[in-house]
């Protein structure tokens, strides 16, 4: 499963997309936004995506995870307007045991903020909102 | 000949909305468009790459047909 919504993030459903009866371990990662940042106090962040890449880039993130562990990954990302300590992104990984299951979780997300071609700014309490600096992308080998 | 340029992320708010249509040589690898784009963009343009719908471009690569993206430093999650 491979998400990419301006809807709230549905966190069951993710588990419920990779769990089975010989996976004994299921491990979830969400991501919310959060306030203060950077020592201001954070209203909301609007995400910008470039759906068509982004969609595709989740896909090989996808590949390259289950291939490297015995998991099964569900990713979903939300974009658009989100509000403070909602969830912008949540992924879950189910493996027969624990360790590639939390592994799986930390790569997923690490590759998301290199790879996915997805942007935030941050909209403050005072003063105008502010576009986080990011990492560049480069063409996959 | 003209290519439309989707922008986003920081690049929305340099003035041109959320494309920048451009002339660009048919044979143009993706770093000459780059350096086509310097004097609209300027600063904004450090750390940028241009994109398909399918991937991501190298400098050498030749503009291929249909969608084409400017994508600034990624910062998802």
């Amino acid at each position: 499963m491979i998400l990419i919504t301006k809807s709230a993030l549905n966190t069951a459903a993710l588990d419920r997309a990779v769990s089975s009866p010989k996976h004994g371990a299921v491990a979830s990662f969400v991501g919310t936004v959060r306030s203060p940042h950077a020592g201001r106090v954070v209203r909301g962040v609007s995400y910008d995506c470039f759906a068509p890449l982004a969609e595709k880039e989740l896909s090989r993130i996808k590949a390259v995870v289950e291939k490297k562990w015995p998991v099964r990954v569900a990713v979903a990302h939300r974009v658009g307007h989100i509000k403070v300590g909602q969830a912008s992104v949540a992924i879950s990984a189910a493996s027969p045991h624990r360790a590639p299951a939390f592994e799986a979780c930390r790569f997923v997300i690490e590759e998301i903020k290199h790879r996915l071609p997805i942007w935030k700014k941050e909209h403050y309490a005072s003063g105008p909102g502010r576009w986080l600096p990011g990492c560049a992308l480069k063409r996959r080998a | 000949m003209k290519r439309k340029i989707e922008l986003y992320g920081r690049l929305k708010d340099a003035g041109f909305g959320s494309s920048l249509t451009v002339e660009i040589p048919k044979s143009a690898t993706a770093r000459e468009a780059l350096a086509i784009l310097k004097p609209s963009l300027r600063q904004l343009l450090h750390g940028c790459v241009l994109a398909t719908g399918d991937e991501v471009l190298s400098p050498a690569d030749k503009l291929p047909s249909g969608k084409l993206a400017l994508l600034p430093p990624v910062c998802g999650g």
